[in-house]
């Protein structure tokens, strides 16, 4: 009963968005100097920051070291400024434990990792501004660091979460949306290929309707990649000039 | 491309802490704007609705106006209105729920010329909000911002008019722009609509209503109700299982006192309560009013209530009735309302002196509701002099915690008291009934049938339908008279000798395109109603009596189910859907028909398709007719013994009966034992319905509508196993075969209307038949009770109910699934359908009540007008079949009344019988027992009257102002009323109800003689009725159905 209306009867929803569109997606490559990759995406006013370092040698016990690959090590966290209330987030907590081990998921399935045995890939992700959508944010700022790092990867990872109100299926939910309480589906998606890295929903939904809203949630990834595919090929351009062939 | 902007706004929380909170806001360069004069249509996109080409400029209400006057700004005559979207968040954040719904329904309408521009989205109209500006104000200003970028958009060729109730706006921006006038309502009112007389007297109430409230607030004396707790708390107690949350229902004859709240869905498992929950008193009813979903706090065990098991009656509110209310039940109080359902109310404005006694404050007067169980409403209005003479009809603005009574305002006048059409239009609106006729724009989209322009049938739909004219004897098997067929049956001998049945119903969805004016028009009124002297058609007569309606002899597009039975056995083997094209041979009537199968060909004559033919081809194809008929009869009892042997029960057969007798308007038409083709053509009905349900289910299992009948509750059969015990009978209630067999032997030879009665109450403990969408209910419940069928549908009479309508368009759509092609039928979704169902649920119930009601009214008005000389009329024979503490209910069963009779009034006097049976009223006590009642007088004399005792009670009208009037009985004789005239009853008792409609449908007219022409049109509603009285039996039957299964609790008079 009580609530907001999340998509009007016209078909827009609470930010002026029709059900399918994105929100505004602005990212930069190589950010910092220092480390072997970095990436800054802006999915509206969601704002992760990305950093990775490797492949190099296993840092700590040898013994996790892989005889075939190499190992792929995220840490997810946020920033206490990142939500409307000021709090403090410990390292280590279970929901930063929980995103780290997606993302970890998600960059397995699309790194080459064959390619580096023995060796480590670190991937650190911070929020900025946490305003629905983290995991989708985190994976497309990574997959940008882990190309600006040059590291070998199967294709772009692009990701992008969906919902579902009133038989329309909704992509990229802001905050407002999630905190509404209906079933969130997040994807990463390999898109040349549409081949899935990583699926995940915690909410009932009906069987008849999945379908449709992995599609919508696809349909973004595809839009996703496209926006990611114009700024490496910009931040190449200008890296080439720079170096002045 | 999409422009993004911030909003910052700050919100305060729960803790008193300021939070700030930031949300995007994505603007576009082109949103819809629904004008037909938009230059770029492409770009704005303009789908679905479209302002009219027409008005002479547009309107656009300011927030304010939209808030307080949508109830004006739904007049249809109002055209070209232009909602912004900043109007309407307004009214979804401030007003709730309910009047945005409203706002919504509106918009959907497309009878409304309304539209909503989304300007917050549209790059040019939206301001941000600037530091320092007030909520009010910023909405205003944006509005207006948006008015002016219409003005331009539409290339300045229509004038915009945008109405505030802000005095500075109209200074500030009156004279700003060129072409957007900037005006208040009231003045916009005057200028534009000087002759909407409806919506000025509407919009001065509401003025009104509005002043008073606003001066109370100051006022806001002392608290008369608690405040009702806010929404999470109720949420999370309702989960927590400390609050339950229900349907308030107000006892009718206990409206002061007692109200019950209907347990909803799980709390009721949960608590593990089994009965409903009393709320004693309207302090703890907390201004909930019936009908409002509630959420009610248990009261702790020592301060249960019992219900009153006396008798009563609603003025005399004293609660002195001294007898002690029988063993307490659960009893609570409303903590917070969850949904109010406030409608459109009727009341009737106090006379002279009353509103004098009121005194204080002569602009508020108290007016009183036609249904007992709404509290009395406060009307500010000053016209309430001139209207103490009529029905009036207000809404409810609120009820402050401050105020005994609810405040409302007036809304239009319906009629004068006691005027037939006055008390017929109370009627209709009670039960939210609206039945404006077709409009132009609704007919002129229909085809047309005139002798100069026959219709035909098309050759496209020749081809694609299967042709049944030359190779099927169709007839039609109606009551005298009727008009509207809406079913024919065939049946046939196949080449391999197997038998074809065919049922043929008439094809109006070919008629009646989804989302089309008509459709959405029959959509709304759900059904055709049916009140005792009229009828209000779901679709207009052109199609309901000529071109869907299989008449004889001519052409007609169907939709037919044809199963192949096998020769000897009848068993079905395979079935057919499909539309196709028939020509109904026979238009036969019943009585014909059963003649016909009886041998006795007497009855040719009266059949005009035999009265041209010589003698030769009519003995053959009369032969050819009768073999049909007996067929049908063979196979129609093989079906039926098949669903009795099932676990089916006779239970409807029966029920039909006792129904006929109780709504005697049908009295006349069915004889007590009905012919067998009756239930011929019934069961072919069945079948056919059962079939279609199956098929739609199967094709679409979430989508499909069925009608379900849920077993009734045990407890509810109590006071009938009670009653059987008094005669010594044993009712066995476990199951639906087991209920129908021991109500067969429950047979007193000497007294028929003992098992009328036993059965009737059987028929009372019962819950509604209803329709449902399949994917919102296990399967398991898709079961129909009283026909002991897995799936059961309503398909046979699309020309009078909706949900047949919509059961077509699933079975083509069904049909094309089969064929695999392209589902062209836009289907309801789950969710549509479900709301769907509860419309038409909702509709059924309000089309028997008013049924009901307006039967009463034609009662009462037939004894209401009987003189003294007339008195041994109202002079009847009944049975008692219930006893409460101060008095019985009696059935009379000549007039088909149940009613309360006193054996104790209102001075505490008892009744008691003298040796010649004569009553009289003298001092005593009475005392109650299991069955029966004995009043003692202080003489010692004492009277005692058991169930199913005969009495003869006298018939009165007790004529009410501010109600209908009701009917009184009082007990005269303790013994049964002897008939001076042995021969009157029987023969009045069969055409009573019909001659009852006409005396008083006569007695209007000439009371209304003056004026001729309204006379007249009186008689053509009498020839009407008199087509209405002609539906096909079978359509009766399964009317009489769903009144046998509609909970007639309250009919029972306590």
């Amino acid at each position: 009963m009580a609530g907001l209306e999340l998509l009007s009867d016209q078909g827009y929803r609470i930010d002026g968005r029709r059900a399918g569109e994105l929100r505004k997606i602005q990212a930069r490559m190589g950010v910092f100097a220092q480390a072997d990759g970095s990436a800054y995406i802006e999915q509206g006013n969601t704002k992760a920051l990305a950093v990775v370092y490797g492949p190099h040698e296993i840092r700590g016990s040898r013994s996790r070291a892989l005889p075939d690959r190499a190992l792929v090590n995220c840490q997810y966290s946020s920033a206490t400024f990142s939500t409307g209330e000021r709090k403090r987030r410990p390292h280590g907590d279970r929901k930063s434990c929980e995103m780290g081990l997606q993302l970890r998921q998600t960059f397995e399935a699309a790194i080459l990792t064959q390619l580096h045995p023995r060796s480590q890939i670190d991937i650190y992700v911070q929020v900025l501004q946490a305003d629905g959508g983290t995991y989708a944010a985190c994976v497309n700022a990574a997959t940008l660091a882990v190309m600006d790092a040059g590291i070998p990867m199967r294709d772009f990872v692009c990701a992008c979460s969906a919902g579902f109100v009133d038989g329309t299926a909704l992509a990229d939910l802001s905050h407002v949306e999630e905190a509404a309480g209906g079933p969130q589906l997040a994807l990463a998606l390999l898109p040349a290929s549409g081949q899935i890295a990583l699926l995940e929903m915690d909410a009932r939904l009906h069987e008849d309707h999945l379908e449709q809203v992995l599609e919508a949630a696809a349909q973004a990834a595809r839009d996703v990649h496209t926006l990611l595919d114009r700024v490496v090929r910009q931040h190449v351009r200008e890296a080439s000039i720079l170096l002045g062939d | 491309m999409l422009q993004k902007r911030e909003k910052v706004l700050l919100l305060r929380t729960f803790q008193g802490r300021t939070l700030r909170i930031v949300r995007e806001h994505y603007l576009r360069p082109s949103v819809p704007c629904h004008s037909p004069l938009c230059p770029q249509p492409a770009a704005c996109r303009n789908d679905g609705k479209l302002l009219s080409a027409e008005v002479t400029h547009y309107v656009i209400p300011d927030w304010k106006v939209v808030q307080d006057y949508l109830e004006i700004l739904e007049f249809p005559e109002l055209q070209g209105v232009i909602f912004m979207q900043t109007a309407c968040q307004a009214v979804q954040h401030q007003r709730g729920w309910r009047q945005y719904n409203k706002l919504r329904n509106l918009l959907r309408d497309a009878r409304h010329d309304c539209v909503l521009f989304a300007n917050e989205f549209q790059q040019h109209c939206y301001v941000p909000r600037e530091k320092g500006e007030s909520m009010e104000k910023w909405q205003t200003r944006s509005i207006y911002n948006a008015a002016v970028w219409y003005y331009h958009h539409c290339l300045d060729r229509m004038p915009i008019v945008m109405v505030t109730e802000d005095e500075e706006a109209v200074q500030q921006y009156g004279s700003e722009t060129e072409g957007v006038f900037v005006i208040s309502f009231k003045n916009y009112l005057d200028n534009f609509w000087p002759d909407l007389k409806a919506a000025h007297e509407l919009c001065d109430s509401i003025l009104q209503s509005r002043r008073e409230r606003e001066s109370e607030n100051q006022e806001s004396h002392g608290k008369e109700y608690p405040e009702h707790l806010p929404l999470e708390v109720l949420e999370a107690g309702i989960k927590s299982g400390r609050y339950i949350q229900g349907t308030l229902n107000v006892n009718k004859h206990r409206a002061q006192i007692e109200a019950f709240v209907r347990l909803q869905g799980a709390s009721s498992k949960d608590s593990g309560l089994v009965s409903d929950i009393l709320i004693h008193g309207m302090k703890a009813r907390n201004r909930s009013i019936h009908g409002d979903v509630v959420v009610v706090e248990l009261l702790p065990k020592n301060e249960w209530k019992g219900r009153t098991a006396a008798l009563c009656e609603n003025e005399s509110e004293d609660k002195a009735l001294g007898d002690a209310p029988s063993e307490p039940m659960p009893t609570g109080r409303v903590v917070g309302i969850l949904q109010k359902n406030w409608r459109d109310y009727v009341v009737t404005f106090p006379s002279k002196e009353e509103i004098q006694c009121q005194g204080r404050n002569a602009q508020k007067v108290l007016a009183t509701p036609w249904d007992y169980r709404i509290p009395k409403i406060r009307i500010s209005t000053q016209q309430a002099e001139a209207l103490q003479d009529f029905r009036v009809v207000v809404r409810i603005d609120s009820w402050e915690s401050t105020s005994v009574y609810p405040n409302g305002h007036f809304v239009r006048v319906l009629g004068r008291i006691g005027d037939l059409e006055g008390e017929i239009a109370t009627i209709l609106v009670e039960n939210s009934i609206s039945v404006i006729p077709f409009s132009e724009a609704q007919m002129c989209k229909m085809p047309v049938n005139t002798p100069e322009n026959p219709w035909k049938v098309s050759p496209q739909e020749e081809q694609v339908r299967k042709d049944l004219r030359s190779t099927h004897l169709v007839f039609s098997i109606d009551p005298k008279g009727c008009e509207d067929v809406d079913d024919a049956l065939s049946v046939r001998t196949l080449n391999n000798g197997n038998l074809e049945l065919g049922v043929h119903i008439a094809d109006v969805t070919h008629f009646v395109a989804p989302n089309s004016y008509i459709d959405i028009e029959a959509r709304t009124r759900a059904t055709t109603y049916y009140l005792a002297d009229r009828r209000y058609d779901m679709l207009p007569s052109i199609l309901s009596a000529d071109l869907c309606s299989l008449l004889g002899g001519v052409d007609r597009y169907a939709v037919s189910v044809m199963w192949e039975l096998d020769k000897s056995s009848y068993e079905i083997q395979k079935v057919w859907y499909g539309r196709t094209i028939i020509r109904s041979a026979y238009k036969l009537c019943y009585e014909a028909a059963q003649e016909l199968l009886e041998g006795n060909f007497s009855v040719v004559d009266d059949i005009p398709e035999f009265k041209d033919m010589d003698l030769e081809s009519r003995q053959a194809k009369l032969e050819e007719l009768v073999w049909a008929l007996g067929k049908l009869t063979d196979i129609a009892r093989h079906v039926r013994a098949k669903r009795d042997c099932c676990g089916a029960l006779e239970l409807e057969g029966v029920e039909v009966r006792i129904q006929l007798d109780e709504k005697k308007n049908i009295h006349d038409l069915i004889p007590k034992q009905p012919l067998e083709v009756h239930e011929t053509v019934a069961e072919c009905m069945i079948l056919a319905n059962h079939w279609v349900a199956k098929k739609i289910w199967e094709s679409f299992p979430h989508q499909a509508l069925l009608r379900q009948h849920p077993p009734p509750h045990q407890e509810f059969f109590s006071e009938l196993r009670e009653c059987a015990k008094a005669k010594g009978f044993f009712i066995d209630t476990r199951s639906n075969k087991t209920l129908a067999d021991s109500l067969d032997k429950a047979n007193d030879p000497n007294d028929p209307v003992v098992n009328r009665l036993l059965r009737s109450m059987a028929t009372q403990a019962m819950s509604n038949a209803l329709y449902f969408s399949t994917g919102s209910c296990a399967e398991e419940e898709f079961h129909h009770y009283g026909l002991a069928l897995d799936k059961y549908t309503h398909f046979t009479s699309p020309i009078r109910r909706y949900s047949d309508i919509v059961v077509h368009r699933l079975l083509m759509a069904a049909i094309s699934k089969d064929k695999e092609m392209e589902i062209t039928e836009n289907l309801f979704s789950n969710k549509d359908l479900e709301e769907l169902c509860r419309h038409i649920n909702n509709r059924n119930r309000a089309a028997q009540h008013s049924q009901k009601q307006s039967t009463e009214l034609f009662q009462c008005t037939y004894f209401k007008d009987k003189g003294p000389e007339m008195e041994e009329r109202c002079i009847a024979d009944g049975v008692i079949y219930s006893i409460r503490t101060n008095g019985v209910l009696v059935f009379i069963p000549r007039f088909g009344i149940k009613g309360a009779a006193y054996l104790k009034n209102k001075d505490g006097l008892v009744i008691s019988c003298g040796p010649d049976s004569r009553s009289e009223w003298k001092p005593g006590s009475l005392h109650r027992f299991q069955n029966k009642i004995t009043s003692t007088t202080t003489g010692g004399e004492s009277t005692t009257l058991q169930l199913f005792d005969h009495v003869t009670v006298r018939i009165s009208v007790q004529a009410l102002r501010c109600h209908s009037d009701t009917i009184r009985l009082e007990i005269i004789s303790n013994k049964p009323y002897v008939t001076p005239n042995t021969e009157r009853p029987q023969q009045s008792s069969i055409v009573l109800k019909s001659e009852l409609v006409k005396e008083v449908t006569r007695s209007v007219e000439e009371a209304q003689l003056a004026q001729e022409v309204r006379a007249k049109a009186l008689q053509e509603e009498c020839e009407e009725y008199c087509q209405t009285k002609g539906r096909s039996l079978y359509t009766l039957l399964e009317e009489i159905r769903d009144l046998a299964l509609l909970d007639v609790s309250d009919s029972c008079g306590a």
